[in-house]
């Protein structure tokens, strides 16, 4: 199961970080203000680690402690480094550091990237492990009970459309974010070295067209000002924003496409481009108990939700989506450059969450698991792209979709309590859709 | 990558635990940032440090003489944190590899990032 659990996590997570990377920018890194707050709150000369940092925004919060970054995806790294943060690339489950170093750890958008509980028990016990006793760390991560997306299932794909993130870091002109001109990241350190000067005509799968995309409109950051500052979320309106896809997983269905996607050989459902429906009436594949939908809707056992093209969406419509899903899946299931382009319908399939923005930190380090994930690119710009647009040639998938675990309210509690005694839980709570927790090290632990 | 991080690297080969530390650093380019001196900063980070580990590093490099211990009254010696400062901050390697003591395994340093990534067998119960 490790094996097959480390299979998913590097499609659907490391994967699409690795091909996403290129198009994070500081736009769509928002600094969520209780992680600064945590981080401002360190002691002066204080070490500092932050698993999962992505580009970065974390590490030079404050200047009077030693930040570490780190990521399982190098991109990501690379991009964090070029804004003169001290990174490394490694993995959260295996931390190349001594016991007892660090006196404060941030995991911001990271261990629900981890496909099994063992494995994210694991990743909090390695950070429990090099945290001094006394030490805190502070956990986010994406909550199941979200205020506009609902989850059918705990263990999910959600696709990111590329086509949300509109310009190149050098054109980035973000009314209201007045923070200079973006760094651009250092092409060579990914894999794209077009991503920048040649995303617009490149026919290569991951480029981004970004003729589709709104004007002005950057997905990460229209999601990350949920709180209000934008008004392009609330420009668009509700009906706009409930383009949602997602895949759910369970243990026999992640086997299945563990299993066809390593030979690619045969014609499974991730090499033809079209989720598989796997109607299953299984629980979360790693949390043992039932579930149940809460939903109502007729089709309990469809597992793929996708938004008809007509008109916005009901979510949840199995029969009439699977035909469509069927049928506007061009297959475009490509491994290009490493990264794993799945097709998708239309960009309508985006998951939409202006309130749940999770931390740009791609983990390009296998440290993490693609630590942080931008979520603010999950932001639907489905909505901007016309019915009309659904040329074959426009329905080539913008979609990577990353692998998420989403917990439920006291899961991650629970989690520390049941199986990691090291810590002891100082506070916890819900923060812009994450459940999130601090604690800290038990001092005296053998 | 700064010295005060070779300090905290460790390598975490299955079955090598502390004996892989520290990583044997070897630096084929380096380069110098001044770095905005913070006496408080590095006096608070001195205790952190693992000695024979950064005089090892800094030998390498052929830094300037560190010394083999913190002075007394280290905290208020300016000179002393100057040093410091300089060796832990604002040297950094940006190609070279770190070598696990135990194990013989090299992890590369590319353009100032260290990879301590191991592979799927090297991680393996």
């Amino acid at each position: 199961m490790d094996h097959a659990a480390a299979q998913l996590e590097k499609q659907h997570v490391h994967d699409v970080y690795e091909s996403t990377a290129p198009y994070f920018s500081d736009l769509q890194s928002k600094a969520w203000p209780r992680v600064r707050q945590f981080l401002q709150e360190q002691k002066p000369g204080s070490l500092i680690a932050d698993i999962g940092c992505g580009t970065g925004k974390y590490l030079r919060v404050n200047s009077q402690v030693y930040t570490m970054g780190c990521d399982y995806c190098a991109p990501l790294v690379e991009i964090a480094r070029s804004r003169g943060c001290e990174v490394m690339v490694c993995d959260n489950l295996n931390l190349p550091f001594r016991d007892q170093r660090f006196d404060a750890i941030i995991s911001i958008g990271v261990i629900h990237h981890f496909s099994t509980k063992q494995r994210r028990i694991r990743a909090i016990k390695e950070m429990a492990r090099i945290l001094v006793p006394g030490g805190q760390l502070m956990i986010y991560v994406w909550a199941m009970e979200q205020k506009n997306r609902h989850f059918e299932k705990q263990d999910v794909l959600v696709p990111w459309n590329k086509a949300l993130c509109p310009q190149p870091l050098s054109e980035a002109g973000q009314p209201g974010r007045g923070r200079g001109p973006p760094q651009h990241p250092p092409c060579s350190a990914c894999r794209c070295s077009d991503c920048f000067e040649g995303r617009r005509g490149s026919k290569r799968s991951h480029s981004v067209d970004c003729d589709t995309v709104l004007a002005g409109a950057c997905c990460a950051s229209t999601a990350e000002e949920g709180e209000g500052e934008n008004g392009f979320y609330s420009t668009l309106g509700k009906s706009f924003r409930s383009w949602f896809s997602s895949r759910s997983l369970d243990e026999s269905t992640l086997r299945k496409q563990v299993e066809k996607v390593r030979p690619l050989k045969n014609t499974g459902s991730w090499a033809n481009g079209t989720i598989s429906i796997q109607p299953s009436r299984h629980s979360s594949f790693d949390l043992g108990h039932p579930e149940t939908s809460s939903t109502g809707e007729q089709n309990a056992d469809e597992e793929v939700f996708v938004e008809p093209s007509q008109g916005p969406l009901e979510w949840l419509r199995a029969p009439t989506t699977r035909k469509q899903l069927n049928g506007d899946h061009p297959g475009v299931m490509r491994r290009n450059g490493g990264g794993n382009f799945l097709g998708g319908t239309n960009a309508k399939e985006n998951c939409v969450d202006e309130d749940n923005v999770e931390e740009g930190t791609a983990p390009g380090s296998k440290l993490w698991r693609r630590v942080s994930a931008a979520d603010s690119t999950d932001s639907n710009p489905g909505d901007a792209i016309p019915v009309e647009e659904q040329q074959p040639d426009a329905l080539d998938s913008r979609a990577f979709m990353r692998y998420y675990h989403v917990f439920r309210e006291g899961e991650l509690c629970g989690l520390l309590k049941e199986s990691v005694s090291e810590l002891h839980i100082l506070s916890s709570g819900n923060d812009h859709g994450n459940w999130c927790v601090i604690a800290e090290k038990r001092e005296s632990c053998d | 990558m700064r010295l005060l991080t070779h300090n905290l690297l460790s390598s975490h080969v299955r079955g090598v635990g502390p004996r892989g530390f520290p990583l044997r650093l070897q630096a084929t380019e380096v380069r110098i940032n001044p770095v905005e001196f913070n006496p408080d900063f590095i006096a608070r980070m001195i205790p952190k440090v693992e000695w024979a580990a950064l005089l090892e590093a800094a030998d390498t490099l052929h830094l300037i003489e560190v010394p083999k211990e913190p002075i007394q009254g280290y905290e208020r010696n300016e000179e002393f944190l100057r040093k410091m400062h300089h060796v832990l901050l604002e040297v950094e390697v940006l190609e070279g590899t770190l070598q696990c003591p135990e194990s013989g395994r090299l992890f590369p340093i590319s353009r100032g990032i260290p990879n301590m990534l191991l592979s799927d067998e090297e991680t393996e119960t």
